[in-house]
């Protein structure tokens, strides 16, 4: 089974005036994955996003979702019935009640799935007379992921779900998402909760200043992202490690800390090479991945 | 589902017009009916007058207000990323809003004039139903450009006060500097009847407007085109 | 009466299953795949696991553990590579229990002895655990043909 490609796009772009949203992005999100779009606060998740939906028309740069080209207004019109999508701001229509919420979108979705709607209600406990507006926030975000989630689409887009969410419907959404990968469904999510990317995603992408910076599997990235910690008998010179791989060195006296996305090995061998007196090496979680990643750009 | 949802967003606005407008046309003809001496059939065809120049204004206002809403202030609003990932077109999305507006003001050009009719046959002054007819067709063929004039306007400012603001003030201004400069071009008069009064009878006479309220429809498809392409065009 | 029995030991080793507790950790640096290959590796030399049990399918583990179903797909398939698991379309995961396997599970007691006297023989010479640890811990991270005198 391949992992086709269900978003891909071409050097991607959105400017605002001279301001860059997004520069010359080539993403690649496969069919049998669970992606996690990671990012600082107007790094460019959303209008990249909205791009892909057709609600953001882009500089330059061109793209396919489920092989329909995202800037043509009907193809991406056909594409839309099969991706569900769930916006950060979770919106839902104030003045409709739970049931005629429902209603109103399944009828536009033929992977609408009864049983899953039927099961999510009874989980999140959404009283059906009660209007939209008269919710509390916590019930609005999960009525507005259930339109989501009780439908079998191709695809299925999430920009920051968790939020709005206590730990108890975090485990709830995420247990949602692999039953949902699991059944074949593509899943594109943005998130700031690091320890839940790093749970359940395959593949990661990170995005700061409209540019990929990162784009590899999470095992990948847990194999060969490494810190290592050095001490020498001298005060080193950090031009010896600048090594391909080597991301940021910090010295302090006869320390040194690389940070290293792969290639740990050589920058052991050259710590030997030079005398060192204390090795150590430890793998690095995504959220100091991510922090290293984005501070260095 | 989009025209139950184009029902529940103008519905509330839509009856308290309705109610409004019906009530206003009853009463008003029917208590005028006690305090004017009616001498003559012309004073009562005159009421009549009379009452669609207020039933006008009050059409106008709320034509204009039921043309607000819209994906633009769906995006002040915030719920612009849910109507707009649905899988349906904006022209299709506008199109609804407009298709549901305009069956709300045709209800609301008609209703309250049958309301006149019936008051009217109950007191013993029966109105004749080509005069009824005339009424209606003036000030729906002939108003529904505001209604169009309040699409367009709302497809270009989101504001929930400054949209109905604006397209009311456009509204009076049209009708002032037209009365000053093309009299003869005013659609307020020809919405009202003024155009087709014959003075002696007050009746509409025979002949309407048909050039001038063809004229007023064709510019309402006009404004819902370009409002069509304004929205097509822009970015949420 | 012998059918009763068949299903009650089923479902006593389904629900032995779930107490088993799979714990995978995503920030250790092993990808989490690894982590339940070796986890289930484990389970199979101590005997938590026996010739013939069943493992939950891939999407009922993926929503137990709430990890990604490619994790499970990953490792069910890399054992079934090694032999440890059969893949039945339809039915599922089954453990193999072969005879490799128990003489792997000897040769890991023998591995638990050695490193019982090595952590002893680093203890006297002053280390402390999680010195010890962390020495294990590095020369796990990179090839050990890497490091020099």
């Amino acid at each position: 089974m391949t992992n086709e490609a269900v978003i891909l796009t071409h050097e991607l772009t959105k400017s605002y005036g001279n301001a860059e949203a997004v520069r010359g992005l080539n993403l690649s999100v496969g069919r049998n994955s669970i992606t996690a779009f990671l990012g600082r606060n107007g790094a460019g998740k959303s209008t990249t996003i909205k791009m892909l939906l057709g609600m953001i028309r882009p500089t330059a740069g061109s793209g396919t979702i489920l092989g329909k080209q995202m800037t043509n207004a009907e193809e991406n019109r056909e594409l839309r019935r099969r991706v569900a999508y769930v916006a950060e701001d979770k919106p839902l229509y104030g003045y409709m009640t739970v049931e005629q919420t429902i209603r109103f979108a399944s009828s536009f979705y033929p992977d609408w799935r009864r049983e899953l709607e039927q099961k999510l209600l009874r989980d999140y406990e959404l009283p059906l007379g009660r209007k939209v507006k008269m919710l509390s926030k916590g019930m609005r975000t999960k009525l507005a992921l259930l339109l989501a989630f009780a439908r079998r689409p191709n695809l299925l887009i999430l920009d920051e779900p968790s939020e709005g969410l206590d730990p108890v419907g975090i485990e709830h959404l995420l247990q949602v998402l692999v039953a949902q990968s699991a059944e074949g469904v593509a899943v594109f999510f943005s998130s700031h909760q690091i320890a839940e990317v790093e749970r359940v995603a395959d593949h990661v992408c990170i995005l700061e200043k409209g540019s990929l910076l990162v784009d590899a599997p999470l095992d990948q990235l847990r194999q060969f992202y490494r810190r290592i910690d050095l001490v020498f008998p001298f005060p080193p010179t950090e031009r010896e490690f600048r090594i391909p791989g080597v991301e940021r060195i910090q010295t302090s006296g006869h320390q040194m800390s690389v940070f290293a996305s792969r290639n740990a090995a050589a920058v052991i061998e050259r710590a030997h090479d030079l005398n060192v007196v204390s090795v150590e090496v430890a793998p690095v979680g995504l959220r100091d991945i991510f922090l290293e990643t984005v501070k260095e750009s | 589902m989009l025209w139950y949802k184009a029902w529940l967003e103008t519905r509330s606005r839509f009856l308290i017009c309705l109610a409004t407008l019906t009530l206003f046309s009853g009463i008003f003809v029917h208590h005028a009916e006690g305090l004017v001496r009616l001498e003559s059939k012309s004073d009562f065809n005159r009421l009549l007058f009379v009452n669609q120049q207020f039933l006008v204004i009050m059409w106008v206002l709320a034509v204009v207000l039921l043309g607000m809403g819209g994906i633009v202030r769906e995006k002040a609003l915030g719920t612009s990323s849910l109507t707009l990932a649905l899988p349906v077109s904006r022209a299709r999305l506008l199109g609804v809003r407009v298709g549901m507006g305009v069956l709300e003001a045709i209800v609301l050009g008609v209703v309250p004039w049958v309301a006149v009719f019936f008051v009217s046959s109950f007191a013993r002054k029966p109105i004749l139903i080509t005069q009824v007819a005339s009424y209606i067709l003036l000030l729906v063929g002939g108003g529904l450009v505001y209604f169009a004039l309040a699409v367009l306007v709302s497809s270009l400012v989101s504001g929930e006060y400054t949209a109905p603001a604006l397209a009311f003030g456009i509204v009076l201004l049209a009708a002032m500097l037209f009365d000053a400069w093309l009299r003869q071009f005013n659609l307020w008069r020809l919405v009202t009847g003024d155009f087709s009064l014959d003075r002696s009878t007050y009746l509409l006479s025979g002949h309407l407007p048909w050039l001038g309220i063809l004229s007023s429809l064709s510019v309402a498809v006009l404004m819902v085109l370009v409002s069509t392409i304004v929205v097509q065009r822009r970015e949420f | 009466m012998i059918l009763t029995g068949v299903l009650l030991h089923c479902t006593f080793t389904v629900i032995q299953l779930y107490n088993m507790f799979f714990k995978l950790t995503p920030t250790t640096g092993q990808p989490l795949y690894l982590q339940l290959m070796q986890q289930i590796r484990h389970a199979a030399e101590t005997g938590a696991l026996r010739d013939g049990d069943q493992l939950p399918g891939i999407r009922t583990l993926a929503e137990e553990l709430v990890v990604s179903p490619n994790t499970i797909a990953k490792a069910y398939s890399e054992l079934e590579h090694e032999g440890l698991l059969e893949l039945r379309p339809g039915s599922g995961a089954f453990v193999c229990v072969k005879r490799r396997t128990r003489s792997l599970a000897e040769r890991v007691q023998v591995a638990r002895h050695r490193i019982r006297d090595l952590i002893e023989g680093l203890r006297e010479d002053g280390l402390l655990d999680e010195e010890i640890r962390r020495a294990f811990e590095a020369e796990l991270l990179y090839p050990a043909e890497i490091a020099r005198k």
